[in-house]
């Protein structure tokens, strides 16, 4: 192993063959600005091809290759092995999400989730679609944060709520839903809050925050649950006191 | 999605508060809350004893004051602490309902809070505890 | 009907009033006079009885119990839910007897509040 090489621990499991998820360790050249995707890609390449992971736009905007690198979740193509190169470099599939094959997780329980948020503008009439929806800057602004949500799934790998209720909506789809929510082109708000005001919505997030710290484009997941969670209870107590009365 | 072979399910470790210092800080802070819930039944037994009379009081009051149970109560004490500073946090970082157009960044607003904690604690000193 | 929204208001709630009011009173009353940190023990029968004919000290204890105990519930629900205590019914069980343990304490916070001013 030469001076600069770095050991990759990378999680492997065969659906065919079962069992359980193993280690396996390669040793790789290492330059100083590599991420550890391109560790990934030069195992695939060079040593071996059965390594299966998602990536595609290594720039942090697809939200694809997400993963546990040294027991944190993050996007490999935006961690540089220098920040995590501490003996080994540990890279496991996500966390809280059942393992398809080597770091590719399931998450089509994610996507019904986003979908049940529904994550897109919504309303009773379209009116002239020939004509613009006037925003005004300070409009965009109300929900710009949440819109930067790549659906990368870090926060549903760090949330431990998550982790051992999977009925949870979890941090992003509720983000999506504030996102929406908030953009004034939108007459859907009631619903979505309706859809969230359930055991499985945002009552149960205990704010532990974690999601909030592993998001890679500051969306705040956890401060838009307990803006939610305001909105909620406060479209409930309407509800109760003024049945009848007009939703948002 | 037809494939063959089967998916690996998950499962949360037991010990997965441990695995970093953020997931051990918010288990001490609901741990705190608990501890706050145990003490108003305290403080709800002082106003029985109190009614039961000196002698019912003070017993109370002393077996609080032993020192086992005393040197329990310094540490239950110290997650009841715990518990305010990181709700303090909290409000910083979540800001339901916002006083200004964007929100601040939280450690203003825990800085705040403190200041605020500090004038209601003088406050509940004198018109409570009829001053020093 | 959802009862969470109501229980989290009285949560969030009593996590106000414990942060704000919990540490120095209980400093002042378990802390302050067995470590020798303050001239007088704030606790003692004659000192707290005089100060509890007040009506505010009366209140203040009463919002002081009633906070603690719906916050710390609630906490302790959530912390048991997450320790494996899951479902529907182990959540209705913990609803019905934490929120109760809340409910009644308030009261008799309430009842020992009033009795000896009100009645």
């Amino acid at each position: 192993m030469a001076a600069s090489d770095v050991v990759f621990r990378v999680k492997r499991y065969r659906p065919e063959s079962g069992g359980r998820p193993t280690f396996q360790e390669y040793t790789i050249p290492y330059r100083n600005d590599m991420v550890v995707l391109d560790g990934l890609n030069y195992i695939k390449d060079h040593i071996d091809p059965t390594l299966t992971f998602r990536w595609s736009c290594r720039m942090g905007i697809c939200g694809s290759c997400g993963a546990d690198v040294n027991g944190q979740p993050r996007l490999t193509c935006g961690t540089y092995i220098r920040d995590v190169h501490k003996g080994a470099v540990t890279v496991e599939p996500l966390s809280n999400f059942p393992i398809l094959k080597d770091l590719v997780v399931d998450f089509d329980d994610f996507l019904r989730k986003l979908a049940s948020v529904t994550p897109y503008i919504v309303r009773k009439d379209w009116g002239d679609l020939t004509k613009e929806y006037v925003q005004y800057p300070e409009d965009v602004e109300a929900y710009r944060q949440q819109s930067l949500c790549i659906n990368c799934m870090l926060c549903y790998a760090a949330c431990p709520v998550f982790g051992s209720s999977p009925e949870f909506v979890g941090p992003a789809a509720s983000a999506l839903a504030l996102r929406y929510n908030r953009d004034t082109r939108d007459e859907g708000a009631d619903a979505r809050l309706a859809r969230l005001n359930t055991r499985t919505g945002v009552w149960e997030c205990t704010f532990v925050g974690e999601c909030s710290v592993v998001c890679p484009k500051d969306v705040d997941p956890a401060a838009a649950i307990q803006t939610l969670k305001f909105l909620a209870t406060m479209r409930h107590m309407r509800r109760l006191l003024m049945p009848g009365s007009s939703s948002r | 999605m037809p494939m063959t072979g089967r998916e690996y399910a998950w499962k949360r470790r037991p010990g997965w508060w441990l695995r970093n210092r953020r997931y051990l800080m918010f288990q001490l802070r609901e741990a705190g809350g608990v501890v706050c819930a145990l003490y108003g039944l305290v403080l709800l037994n002082m106003l029985v004893q109190l009614r039961a009379g000196e002698s019912a009081y003070t017993a109370f009051l002393d077996l609080l004051r032993t020192p086992p149970v005393l040197y329990l109560n310094v540490v239950l004490f110290a997650l009841v602490v715990w518990h305010a500073l990181t709700w303090f946090m909290l409000i910083g970082k979540a800001q339901p309902i916002q006083f200004t157009r964007q929100p601040l960044p939280w450690k203003v607003v825990f800085g705040i809070n403190v200041l605020l904690w500090l004038g209601v604690s003088g406050a509940v000193v004198y018109l409570i505890f009829g001053g020093i | 009907m959802l009862l969470e929204p109501i229980f989290w208001s009285l949560f969030s709630l009593g996590g106000f009033i414990t942060a704000f009011l919990f540490p120095v009173t209980l400093f002042l009353l378990f802390f302050a006079a067995p470590f020798h940190l303050w001239p007088t023990d704030p606790a003692a029968y004659s000192t707290f009885g005089g100060h509890w004919k007040e009506p505010l000290v009366r209140l203040f204890f009463f919002v002081l119990i009633g906070g603690s105990l719906f916050h710390g519930t609630h906490r302790l629900k959530f912390m048991l839910m997450d320790a494996g205590f899951k479902g529907r019914s182990a959540e209705a069980f913990l609803d019905v007897i934490l929120n109760g343990v809340a409910i009644f304490g308030s009261l008799g916070a309430l009842f020992y509040a009033v009795r000896g001013w009100l009645f």
